[in-house]
């Protein structure tokens, strides 16, 4: 602490500010503590959000694809859309994965959970790698996303599925992938046909859900079928049901908070300015010049800022460390880095008013006579 | 040569006949070295002839001369800086930074301005105040004669070429009074500055070069005083 004083006061545009705060280290707390809460609220919520938006995305951003073909009439749902296995071959220049992809509630006797299960072809770039156990080796293997197991899942469990006689067999673990808020039950597509559409179906009449595409280029994947529609990936995760209204619920409470934050330190900063005229007043008739003068207001503010937003930042990755495993928040540094610069220059922001307060007072009325 | 000069300066306040001439046309003259007492009753115009000498607010009409430079050519910001170069304030109230102890509260020139006192010269003025031993402590913790004295030191720690104290001794009872216009005169002397002191206190012009009476915006040069 010493040598952050020292160092500080040696600074010219840190001495009025740091010796101020030095002296009046009850007032300068709380506003660094009033900091420290709202970007501890700015960063939980960005954790919240990434958190709740990976709950629906994660298992598509697993695929790196480029985009994904479905038919015109879904509208861009994944459920919704059917189209055959040789639709495929409109798109070989590109590398492709054909997907099916159902929603079902899977229990194994005790613990029940909503699951989404994903038809593939094992030599396709959507097949995960294996953390845990092994690969689905025929009809009825799954590997599943290991955040089944937190809810009560094993590796060999039986699951009976809601909507099918049919019993699935967990034979592999893989990271964390979630598609619209369920776990993703990775298997064959004939375990995913027979799933759906029962025993009776001929191979060629094969259905899948959609053709996820890698590619560099977005322009170059075309169809000439009017019945199907190439959509990008992050349009598609869009449309994912309740995923934009989601994020734009925490994005606007977190801009919000941005505009709390700047106004809270304006009212704070502006209060301490007015105390202060007189004192202003004073070393402006001394000849001190308003740049100087702002420029302390402006280090000070951005001092406090500094420091309230690290210690929010801290506090909030110690308290994510003991949140259960079912608040799905989940820290996004970079993203948080940024929040914290933009909460800090909007502290800053906040200092303007009292800057212009300061290059308006008089030294004559200051000083008195 | 003189260091500050006053030439035909003129101020009044308000129009009409709610018009108040608060200083009526003055020429006035000052050398380095020289220490100058403005005594008159209170409305006379005593605390405006110093403002606008020392550059906080602009004359109706007339120009300024601070070591010939015409202050009416300049605007606010270059105004600003000739007081930190030339002029030091003493003022009624302290005038010292709260949250500044009283080393601080010179370090603060420093920030702003080059060629202040060394650090040999500073103690040599601390120790002519008398408050070598006060260094550490904030305004708060001084009584009204200690901050007094530390605005002086304030005052001369930039080496103003004038310092101009509006009753520099208002809150000091006489005895303290004394002492105060003492270090002054020494200041003057030693640094060879121009300094005006106002001041209601007839007693304490025995100390000073000069004196001159305010009446009602009429500043006039009265006989010298017999000491001296
Ligand atoms: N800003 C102003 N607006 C209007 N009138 C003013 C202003 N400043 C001073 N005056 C008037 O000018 C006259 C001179 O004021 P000044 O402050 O110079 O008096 P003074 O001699 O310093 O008095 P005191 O000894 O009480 O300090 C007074 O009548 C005062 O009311
Ligand atoms: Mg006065």
């Amino acid at each position: 602490m010493l040598l952050l004083s020292n160092s500080l006061t040696g600074c010219d545009l840190m001495f009025l500010a740091w010796n101020e705060i030095k002296k009046n280290k009850l007032r300068f707390t709380l506003i660094m503590g009033v900091l420290m809460l709202v970007s501890y609220l700015v960063f939980f919520l960005s954790g919240l959000a990434t958190g709740l938006a990976s709950l629906n995305r994660e298992a598509v951003d697993k695929w790196d694809a480029t985009a994904i073909v479905l038919t015109e009439e879904s509208d861009k749902s994944l459920p919704q859309s059917s189209l055959t296995n040789e639709e495929v071959d409109a798109f070989k220049d590109n590398e492709t994965a054909i997907l099916g992809q159902l929603n079902a509630i899977a229990t194994n006797g005790d613990a029940k959970q909503n699951i989404s299960l994903f038809g593939i072809d094992p030599e396709e770039f959507i097949m995960p790698d294996v953390t845990e156990g092994e690969k689905f080796a025929g009809i009825n293997e799954v590997i599943a996303s290991d955040t089944l197991k937190e809810d009560g899942f094993e590796l060999g469990d039986e699951l009976e599925l809601s909507s099918t006689e049919e019993k699935l067999t967990i034979v592999g673990f893989t990271d964390s992938a979630r598609f619209n808020a369920a776990p993703v039950l990775y298997g064959e597509l004939a375990t995913f046909q027979k799933v759906k559409f029962g025993e009776g179906v001929a191979e060629d009449e094969t259905q899948i859900n959609g053709i996820v595409i890698r590619g560099d280029d977005l322009s170059s994947i075309t169809t000439s079928n009017e019945d199907l529609e190439v959509i990008e990936v992050e349009t598609f995760i869009e449309n994912l049901p309740g995923y934009t209204e989601q994020a734009l619920t925490l994005n606007f409470m977190i801009y919000f908070l941005f505009a709390i934050s700047s106004v809270i330190v304006a009212i704070f900063l502006y209060v301490l300015t007015v105390q202060k005229i007189s004192m202003f007043g004073v070393m402006k008739a001394q000849g001190i010049s308003n740049g100087y003068l702002s420029r302390s207001v402006i280090a000070q503010t951005f001092l406090l800022a500094f420091i309230g937003v690290v210690v929010g930042f801290a506090l909030t990755l110690i308290s994510g460390a003991f949140l259960p495993a079912a608040v799905p928040v989940s820290f996004d540094i970079p993203t948080m880095i940024i929040y914290g610069v933009i909460l800090i220059i909007v502290a800053i922001l906040g200092a303007v008013f009292s800057v212009l307060t300061i290059v308006k007072i008089d030294p004559l009325k200051a000083i008195g006579g | 040569m003189a260091i500050l000069e006053l030439n035909n300066v003129k101020k009044s306040f308000g129009t009409g006949h709610k018009q108040v001439d608060a200083l009526k046309e003055t020429n006035f003259s000052a050398e380095a070295g020289e220490l100058i007492a403005v005594i008159g009753p209170s409305g006379s115009g005593k605390s405006t002839f110093l403002t606008i000498a020392g550059g906080l607010q602009t004359p109706t009409s007339g120009g300024i001369l601070v070591n010939n430079q015409d202050l009416a050519d300049l605007n606010e910001k270059q105004r600003s800086k000739i007081r930190l170069k030339e002029i030091g304030f003493i003022l009624q109230a302290s005038n010292l930074i709260p949250f500044l102890n009283v080393d601080n509260q010179m370090k603060l020139l420093d920030n702003v301005k080059k060629d202040n006192m060394t650090k040999d010269e500073l103690n040599a003025l601390y120790e002519n105040l008398g408050i070598k031993d006060l260094r550490k402590k904030y305004p708060a913790d001084l009584s009204g004669g200690e901050r007094q004295r530390v605005a002086i030191a304030k005052a001369l720690y930039s080496k103003p070429s004038i310092l101009l104290a509006d009753e520099p001794t208002a809150s000091l009872d006489s005895e303290k009074a004394y002492e105060v216009m003492e270090l002054l005169k020494k200041e003057t002397k030693q640094n060879k500055t121009t300094t005006i002191v106002v001041t209601h206190d007839t007693r304490l012009i025995e100390y000073c070069d000069k004196v001159y009476e305010m009446t009602d915006g009429v500043l006039e040069l009265k006989e010298k005083p017999s000491k001296n």
